[in-house]
């Protein structure tokens, strides 16, 4: 029954003065090896319960438990070793002078042998495929590499949970393409258990289960599915209307009766050929 | 207001070992009103380009007129204050720039530099927080109290408060969700078609640039590769892959449906575009069923 997160009735604000709950009473399981996508428009409490998981903030009320370990004062530098953060902006998170640099930087703060630490660089660049750019300074990398690198100095310190903060918003499409594939290998190749917080829509997609934060509480807990058959309401939650579902509405805008299920892009392909190119 | 480029070469840190060449005889016209979209990867060229557009920088060889200013490598500085205030600029996160006690100051502080009176700043600040759809109950609060969206539409109010005729906008909705994203472009789309405003925006949104782009520039190792509109530039989905540039949304979905014998007249653009061209398709077909 126990999960590698779980939450029980977590309350927080920033500010004692703040008449609202910035968390609102907040019970969360997420099982081990799970992939959660957390979703919610801008403000409405996402990060704040991500960096609740990583014990920055100290909750008012409630209890989190991460590997089954009671987040407190004494057990936090224990349970942040758990814990990977990957944040938006790759420029913030580069400390090295080089690649190499970058991601041993971790492990030198945690004082692990020289050799290991190698060991521990080389596997983890060729995780993200870029061991070709060990020696590459920061600067003349693209915004997905750089973000390949972050990755790779957090898979360094061995997590068991990885939290990905808008970490695809600020990528062009292709490395915003590279970053969600190298997240689904962490998750079902690696076994890493992920968090995701995103406003992408395929990323989203990809994940077990989907919850939806709305003034710092969870309003809906689904199949990702099963949430996007939701059309323009996706929109109030912070994620865009997956495009088949779009288009469905201009349709029926001009009068063609779809089918009302929800259908993923293939499916819609296919139904749209089927119904032209009959006969 | 046009903009006129002739050659444009830039090297950074010229006559240095560490010399590195941005931008390669890059020749380009920007016509007055229009909505040019510049697109192509990081360190293709295109910040450095938009940073002669208001005399960041200066050519290392070449021209370019902005709005009736010359600007040569032997221009002085000082007469670039000109050409300033006919562009202006909003760059990525601009509320990291908000600085002052209330909304309306920090509106104001712009026109207030280029000479106008605290009142008339102010009238204009007031003016431009409308235009960019900030109520009115938050001119007197602090910047800093205000959502991230809100407050990125008093850093754009700010600039606009210089009444450019030029808007350059690198990245705006970078970091906004899906529906901030939506608001601000049509914020932009308003200003364009309402104040007239020639608008330059750098983007990795092909949607955008299919939605509002008239024009669109594609750079790549400093040279410009392409200089055409959407339509053009969209309709070749194998260029734009060798370029390792994507397609709209809607134009990657026709091109899955062209792939299995779907006869399109020329790729759409647009959700409009495609699902008027599937309507007219369907219902050719409907009425052969029911028929």
């Amino acid at each position: 029954m126990n999960g590698i997160i779980d939450i029980k009735d977590l309350c927080f604000r920033y500010s004692q003065e703040n008449e609202k709950l910035d968390l609102s009473h907040i019970d969360l399981h997420v099982n081990e090896g799970e992939w959660l996508a957390i979703i919610g428009h801008n403000g409405s409490g996402k990060s704040t319960l991500a960096k609740a998981i990583d014990g920055l903030i100290e909750p008012e009320a409630g209890e989190v438990f991460i590997d089954g370990e009671k987040l407190t004062d004494k057990s936090l530098w224990n349970i942040r070793k758990k814990i990977g953060m990957v944040f938006q902006n790759p420029d913030n998170q580069f400390v090295g002078a080089d690649v190499e640099g970058d991601v041993a930087f971790g492990l030198e703060n945690q004082g692990i042998e020289r050799e290991e630490m190698h060991a521990r660089v080389k596997k983890a660049l060729e995780v993200v495929d870029m061991q070709n750019f060990a020696k590459h300074e920061p600067v003349r990398l693209s915004g997905g590499q750089k973000q390949r690198v972050a990755i790779a100095g957090v898979l360094a310190l061995r997590p068991k949970i990885v939290i990905f903060d808008e970490s695809t918003s600020m990528l062009d499409p292709e490395g915003r393409l590279q970053i969600i594939s190298l997240i689904r290998q962490m998750n079902q190749i690696e076994g890493f258990t992920v968090i995701s917080i995103t406003h992408d829509i395929d990323e989203a997609s990809l994940a077990d289960r989907v919850i939806v934060i709305d003034d710092g509480q969870i309003i809906d807990d689904s199949l990702p599915e099963k949430l996007f058959q939701k059309g323009e309401q996706l929109i109030d939650i912070g994620l865009d209307v997956p495009y088949p579902q779009r288009l469905k509405l201009e349709l029926k805008k001009r009068g063609i009766q779809i089918p009302a299920e929800y259908m993923d892009e293939e499916s819609m392909v296919n139904w749209l050929c089927r119904s032209i190119l009959k006969n | 207001m046009s903009i006129h480029i002739e050659k444009l070469n830039y090297v950074y840190q010229s006559g240095t070992p560490f010399s590195h060449r941005a931008l390669t005889d890059v020749s380009l016209d920007i016509a007055d009103g229009s909505y040019t979209a510049i697109i192509g990867h990081t360190g293709s060229g295109k910040s450095t380009l938009l940073q002669h557009l208001n005399g960041l920088l200066k050519p290392t060889a070449g021209t370019l007129t902005v709005a009736g200013n010359k600007i040569t490598p032997e221009t002085k500085n000082k007469e670039l204050n000109e050409l300033r205030r006919h562009v202006g600029f909003i760059f990525q996160f601009p509320e990291a720039q908000l600085f002052e006690e209330t909304v309306l100051k920090d509106i104001a502080f712009a026109p207030k530099n280029f000479g106008k009176s605290d009142e008339e700043a102010e009238d204009l600040a007031a003016k431009m927080a409308e235009l960019v759809g900030l109520p009115a109950s938050v001119l007197q609060n602090s910047p800093f109290e205000l959502s991230g969206g809100q407050m990125r539409r008093v850093a754009i109010a700010g600039v606009l408060a210089m009444e450019p005729q030029i808007l350059v906008l690198d990245e705006p909705t970078a970091g906004l969700d899906p529906k901030g994203r939506l608001e601000m472009m049509e914020m932009f789309e308003r200003l364009h078609q309402q104040q007239n405003l020639t608008i330059i925006l750098v983007t990795h949104q092909m949607n955008d640039v299919a939605n509002y782009a008239d024009h669109v520039l594609v750079m790549e190792e400093g040279r410009l590769i392409a200089d055409s509109t959407p339509q053009e530039v969209f309709s070749d989905p194998k260029w734009l892959k060798g370029h390792h540039l994507g397609l709209p949304q809607t134009t990657a979905f026709a091109a899955k449906l062209a792939d299995k014998g779907v006869p399109f007249k020329n790729l759409p653009l647009t959700e409009e575009q495609l699902a008027a061209q599937l309507a007219e398709l369907l219902a050719g077909k409907g009425d052969e069923q029911h028929g």
